[in-house]
């Protein structure tokens, strides 16, 4: 297997503090790649350099070969990579259908002139994308909501669409920043059937998430990151046994980890 | 969103036959400013309510519109049509100058540099009296003519108007319910997830700004020959707060919500001439009660009501 995602020496500092110092990862091509360490390692920065939303200091980011380096966000999601947020976004005021149909529409060949003349392009375009959203507001199980506004959904529904509106185009890789932080724990079961069945079929998932359990489950391989550092990488059973990552994340609280930043800053 | 146009459709051949139904000067002046109003609120509904920009640069355009068109005609020997295209043609150029650095900057910002640039052009009409006299303006614009018509009383002025209205408004909702309209309204909602999405902003919000400007200013243009006169009152605040009174009263960002409050707002100072004393006293009364009872708007009020309807549904 390849790599589809590549990183290597991802340097971001503010201020002086180096929130990324040095970073570099893999994600192969069809798997489920998770990204952890505690608060403050450089996760959530980590993903917003590599999708466009800050600006790196230093390093490279290629994806599926294409350097992407320091692009805008939009051509780094032309390029294929798809992210989700942290605090969920999603259209409120745009019906679930919606939601779904403009996550698709830079994608497809159809341009304005097209929509404007109704071109069998455009009729194409506009039919693929509804199927595509149909199949998948079926997988995450809110058909009923199809016609709705998402605003009227909860929190974790909302997670959910924003999940399917990252698949619509059909990415080489979705980033999911946080998937199930501050979602109802029945739910965690579903996006976490969800998201096997979606690898399954093919997809590529790089999760940055604080929930062991949901990481262990689902990632093939887990990314440990400290202090802005890969502290180790492996496999989820191997993660579980190394004692730095123990010391470092899995054995100690927020509080702990926090008075540990505070301690080294 | 399907049923408004059949309704829409029976309204604007209502409008047609004002002129037809009364031999008022004064009514169908008014139904020429209802007109002309409601296509300029919609145009910065566009900008406002479907991309969430607020731009008082609306009045600018429909000044440099207005003396645009006014101008071509008396100082550049050119006819009425041509003086209505580079109406729009202009406002919408220095739309896309403007629009290009202030669009980068944040939402409040943007807001400031539109009203410093309605403020700017209301300077140069007064200043610049080589070109546009100055406070004295241009007075006795001619009529404008078509096929060997004359359009020379306000009921035949009327006939222009109304196409004009019509082909707007068309235009506005062909964009408005498309893809781009679409768009618009997820930039409003979300910009960082638009771009999460491979959608650039930037090209969409110059093209909202530069659009609503081109048929502002389109709409001055035909306005200023209906008043037959240009001066600096043009540039009056007077305009901008009607056109932001329609578009908030109708909800921001409905299409159809905004068309009807401009109708009827245009209409109601009119309709309370019984009182002439107190008439602006009841029409300041009635717009604050429709704040307390639909501060969304109209359009605002009617989608309340479908949510509730639909969560009861959903349950």
């Amino acid at each position: 297997m390849s790599a589809i995602l590549d990183v290597s020496c991802l340097i971001k500092a503010y201020a002086g503090v180096h929130a990324l110092d040095g970073v570099s990862f893999g994600v192969e091509a069809g798997s489920i790649t998770g990204l952890i360490g505690p608060n403050g390692s450089g996760k959530s920065t980590a993903i917003d350099c590599i999708s466009g939303f800050q600006k790196l200091d230093g390093g490279t980011v290629t994806l599926g070969g294409h350097d992407i380096t320091g692009k805008p966000a939009h051509l780094i999601a032309r390029a294929g990579l798809m992210r989700t947020f942290q605090t969920v976004r999603v259209y409120d005021r745009l019906s679930l259908r919606d939601n779904l149909a403009i996550a698709a529409q830079q994608f497809d060949a159809a341009n304005w002139l097209d929509e404007f003349l109704r071109t069998r392009r455009y009729r194409d375009a506009v039919e693929e994308s509804e199927r595509r959203g149909k199949k998948l507001i079926e997988l995450i199980g809110l058909q009923k909501y199809y016609e709705a506004e998402a605003g009227i959904l909860s929190y974790g529904q909302k997670k959910l669409v924003a999940l399917a509106a990252a698949l619509m185009p059909h990415p080489k890789i979705v980033v999911l920043d946080e998937p199930v932080a501050g979602v109802n724990p029945s739910r965690i079961r579903e996006i976490e059937a969800a998201l096997q069945q979606l690898n399954q079929a093919g997809e590529t998932f790089l999760i940055v998430e604080h929930n062991v359990e949901f990481i262990t489950n689902l990632c093939h391989r887990v990314i440990v990151l400290e202090q802005g550092r890969k502290l180790t990488e492996g496999s989820a059973a191997e993660i579980h046994k190394d004692p730095r990552v123990l010391e470092a994340y899995l054995g100690m609280t927020p509080e702990m980890a926090e008075a540990e930043m505070r301690g080294a800053a | 969103m399907t049923r408004p146009l059949p309704l829409a459709i029976l309204g604007a051949l209502a409008f047609a036959a004002l002129p037809l139904v009364t031999a008022s000067n004064y009514l169908v002046g008014v139904g020429i400013s209802a007109l002309i109003f409601t296509v300029a609120a919609a145009a910065l509904n566009l900008i406002y309510g479907f991309t969430g920009l607020l731009s008082f640069a609306q009045l600018g355009f429909w000044g440099i519109g207005g003396y645009a068109a006014a101008l071509t005609v008396v100082t550049f020997g050119g006819s009425y049509w041509m003086g209505l295209v580079y109406a729009g043609l202009l406002s919408g150029a220095v739309a896309l100058a403007i629009g290009y650095p202030i669009l980068r900057t944040n939402r409040h910002a943007f807001v400031i540099s539109t009203l410093t640039f309605a403020l700017l052009v209301a300077l140069i009409a007064r200043d610049w009296v080589d070109l546009t006299r100055g406070p004295l303006g241009i007075p006795n614009l001619p009529s404008p003519e078509a096929f060997g018509i004359t359009f020379d009383s306000t009921h035949k002025y009327y006939a222009i108007a109304w196409a004009f209205t019509v082909a707007m408004l068309a235009f506005l909702y062909a964009l408005c319910s498309s893809r781009i309209g679409r768009t618009l309204v997820a930039i409003k909602q979300n910009e960082p997830l638009v771009r999460a999405q491979g959608i650039s902003p930037m090209p969409y919000k110059l093209a909202a700004f530069a659009i609503s400007a081109a048929i502002t200013g389109a709409a001055g243009g035909v306005f200023t020959f209906y008043l037959r006169i240009i001066d600096t009152s043009f540039l009056d605040f007077y305009y901008m707060q009607t056109f932001l009174i329609i578009v908030i009263i109708g909800g921001a960002g409905s299409f159809w919500g905004v068309i009807l409050s401009g109708v009827v707002l245009s209409a109601l100072p009119e309709a309370l001439r019984f009182s002439a004393d107190f008439r602006m006293i009841i029409y300041g009364v009635i717009l604050v009660a429709a704040m307390f009872i639909m501060p969304t708007g109209v359009a605002g009020w009617v989608r309340e009501r479908r949510l509730t309807s639909m969560r009861e549904q959903l349950r």
